[in-house]
């Protein structure tokens, strides 16, 4: 057990930081870019072909198989260059995870490559208006015809929804079993006929997510993956991988950098309730990024990250809501106004942090679904919910 | 870098779980309340040398196992969730403190008896001056004739009244040295300082003790570097008795029935679990980080050690308090074990620096980052 770094290691993060100062420039192009979506996709890409993408994944497949270490070292240098998040990020935290554990051999060649290297970018259609924290309650239906699902129903809060190439979905497939038995998994092009995408404003004033409606989309049956009706427990496996990992703990240093700079004055914060609160944030940032340390090696040892990783998921985005908060509080009077007033200080940033922290208590799983898991699943305590 | 515990640190923990289980009953705790200060027999004293545990965290030049300061604090983890007397822990400190820090001679000459069992040691550092650590320490070492002559008064000094060697931070110019004095030196006073969960601490009174020059421990940083060590082993404690009350605490959540359901399936009684449980893992994160950091010397050790204490202490209290009002009514009575948890939580929480003075050092920390 040791934090070291080898030689071989440390030559490692140069050429990874120096490989980062030579293209950060298009990371940084992005916004301004005219095609600001193929401008994502190209950085991303670039990202990958250098080696920094899928460290975690198979090299089959187009990933690293990288260690611990090299996974920490590219997120570490990643966070030091305040390089923005990438766009195919659902993919890769989310899907990708699951194609490795419970796909065909035909769909991981098929479906993997193409997340690491940006050329299809993936929307996930999980929740519906009826089916939020009790999402197995979902009605979306799917008939077999021939070789075909028909898909029928409405997804919500569905993520980069319209410029998506490919939306994963939970699909009902046998309304007569018990509602986690008559769920399946597919693969949907969002070019098919029959869906319609219909953007949401949050309420940050941002478009971040959709809502989605299937109208007789036809889906091939080679797009199902895993088992007919098995589709609960691959959701659940997915779930677990967008709950673990080390991103989280990179933006939230950065905010927490931003919030120091904010209220210290020659080096030191003064007043001394805000300085012991930003030291509070600093211990559970690195709280945070330790247990993201030892979730990763529970992955490598081949162990799954399982309800452990809700852990982190809950800290962080209560962690998140604080370092957000008290940025707004810092700003004193000028925290009311927007990003158009004349008066507004950090360019309105502090307001859309704000808001933005709200989402990450609900999207994912609810801090309250959350705690039920970490209850039952970790602690072995009865379930709450009256279902087995 | 590798992040898991390895084989010999997980058989360590696990072997020490279950013989602490065996031998040390809360109810010996409990008896101590009434007959301070809590102590353990000598055969089990023995043992715990005979296994090998106070030699855990030493080098294996220096006579121990090699496991580093990750070894100790996992002897220390169990020995706050068996609510054990703190002198297993003092020792582990004082050993792993001069195996980092003392001279060859010292060492040649102290290691062997402390990991046999024969000199029990603990840290003298803290002053009646309202604040922790060496930093604030004003005794002084006079020199003389017949070497070093101390003067004045220590206090929360952990196991004072078994211990047979004092590490003692003294003022030397700008430095804080640490000088060892054998108990029973000329001129020394130990007075018990009543604890609340019954451990034993005392005040050292010391006029015109005289120690050989040649007996200060040899590194400017020791008195730092082994209150370091002290701190992280004190987490640990406070780590094991967090795990202890929630284990308990979601037992009892699963038997006790109210309204026709087990308790622990209302989310009022199963949230608050989880919470604890949440705190518990960031703790132990933080708490791997700190040894590991201490065993590298790595230059962010200190931040990540006061990140420790600060969050494991905070954690700790939380978690002893949940528990006392989780199980209710029997929460609140003496019988049951959770008190003895949460008065040795509370205690531990204000030695070895509380979570507002170890939040100044992350902050200087961070100043020091961000500049």
């Amino acid at each position: 057990m040791d934090l070291k770094f080898t030689a071989a290691e440390e030559a490692y993060r140069l050429s990874c930081r120096e490989w980062i100062a030579a293209n950060a420039h298009h990371a940084a192009a992005v916004a301004k870019a005219a095609d600001p979506v193929q401008a994502a996709r190209d950085w991303q890409r670039r990202l990958w072909e250098a080696g920094y993408v899928g460290l975690a994944w198979p090299k089959a497949y187009g990933g690293q198989e990288a260690s611990l270490t090299e996974q920490v070292i590219v997120s570490e240098e990643i966070a030091r260059a305040k390089l923005p998040p990438l766009i195919n990020t659902i993919g890769l935290s989310i899907l990708g995870p699951t194609l490795v554990l419970h796909a065909s051999e035909a769909q991981r060649r098929r479906f993997l490559p193409k997340i690491l290297a940006a050329d299809e970018l993936w929307c996930q259609g999980f929740s519906e208006p009826g089916a939020g924290s009790d999402l197995a309650s979902l009605t979306t239906r799917a008939v077999q015809e021939g070789n075909d699902f028909v898909v029928t129903g409405q997804k919500l809060w569905t993520s980069l929804a319209p410029i998506a190439d490919w939306c994963f979905l939970l699909v009902r497939t046998d309304p007569s079993a018990p509602k986690r038995e008559g769920i399946s998994y597919l693969l949907c092009d969002m070019k098919t006929p029959g869906i319609t995408v219909r953007p949401l404003r949050n309420a940050g004033g941002g478009v971040h997510f959709s809502e989605v409606f299937f109208d007789a989309v036809r889906i091939p049956q080679e797009n199902l993956v895993g088992e007919l009706h098995g589709g609960w427990k691959i959701a659940r496996s997915t779930l677990d991988h967008e709950r673990s990992g080390l991103s989280g703990v990179i933006a939230m240093e950065n905010s927490l950098e931003r919030l120091w700079q904010q209220s210290a004055a020659g080096g030191e914060i003064a007043d001394a309730v805000a300085r012991q609160q930003a030291a509070q944030y600093w211990i559970e940032v690195e709280g945070l990024r330790y247990l993201g340390f030892r979730a990763l090696s529970d992955q490598l040892a081949g162990r799954q990250p399982g309800a452990s990783a809700s852990v982190g998921k809950l800290f962080a985005a209560k962690l998140r809501q604080k370092v957000a908060r008290a940025a707004l509080d810092n700003a004193g009077p000028y925290a009311c106004l927007t990003k158009k007033s004349p008066h507004v200080v950090g360019k309105g940033r502090l307001v859309a942090g704000y808001f933005d922290s709200l989402g990450y208590s609900i999207g994912g799983g609810t801090s309250e679904i959350m705690h039920n898991v970490i209850a039952e699943r970790v602690l072995g305590l009865p379930r709450s919910t009256g279902e087995a | 870098m590798d992040f898991e515990l390895g084989e010999e640190l997980v058989a360590l923990r696990d072997i020490a779980r279950e013989l602490l289980a065996q031998r040390w009953k809360a109810e010996s705790a409990r008896r101590a309340l009434d007959t301070p200060p809590s102590r353990m027999p000598a055969e089990l004293w023995a043992e715990l040398a005979e296994m090998g545990w106070f030699g855990a965290g030493c080098s294996e030049a220096g006579g121990g196992s090699g496991l580093g300061v990750i070894g100790a604090a996992l002897l220390a983890e169990e020995a706050g969730r068996a609510l054990l007397p703190g002198a297993m822990t003092s020792t582990l400190a004082g050993a792993v403190a001069l195996d980092r820090n003392g001279g060859a001679a010292l060492k040649a000459e102290l290691l062997p008896q402390i990991i046999a069992g024969t000199l029990p040691v603990t840290l003298a550092v803290e002053e009646p001056n309202g604040t922790w650590g060496p930093d604030r320490v004003a005794m002084t070492a006079q020199a003389g004739d017949g070497g070093l002559k101390l003067s004045g008064r220590k206090i929360f000094v952990a196991d004072g009244s078994t211990a047979g060697l004092f590490l003692v931070a003294v003022r030397v110019g700008d430095d804080v040295r640490l000088v060892p004095v054998a108990a029973g030196a000329g001129g020394m006073e130990v007075v018990p300082m009543q604890r609340i969960d019954a451990q034993d601490i005392v005040e050292l009174r010391l006029d015109g003790v005289q120690v050989g020059v040649e007996r200060m421990v040899p590194d400017a940083g020791a008195a730092h570097d082994a209150y370091a060590v002290w701190t992280v082993l004190v987490a640990a404690d406070l780590l094991g008795s967090a795990g202890a009350v929630l284990a308990m605490t979601t037992a009892y959540a699963k038997e006790r029935v109210q309204f026709g359901r087990p308790i622990g399936s209302f989310q009022a009684v199963s949230h608050r679990l989880a919470d604890v449980q949440v705190n518990v893992e960031i703790g132990r994160s933080l708490l791997y980080a700190a040894c590991l950091a201490l065993d590298e010397r790595r230059g962010d050790a200190g931040a990540l050690v006061a990140a420790a204490k600060a969050f494991i202490g905070e954690t700790a209290v939380d978690a002893a308090e949940a528990a006392v009002q989780l199980h209710g009514g029997i929460g609140y009575t003496w019988e049951l074990d959770v008190h003895l948890h949460l008065r040795r939580a509370r205690a531990n929480a204000v030695t070895a620096g509380d979570a507002g003075w170890h939040r100044e050092t992350v902050a200087r920390h961070m100043a020091h980052c961000y500049a």
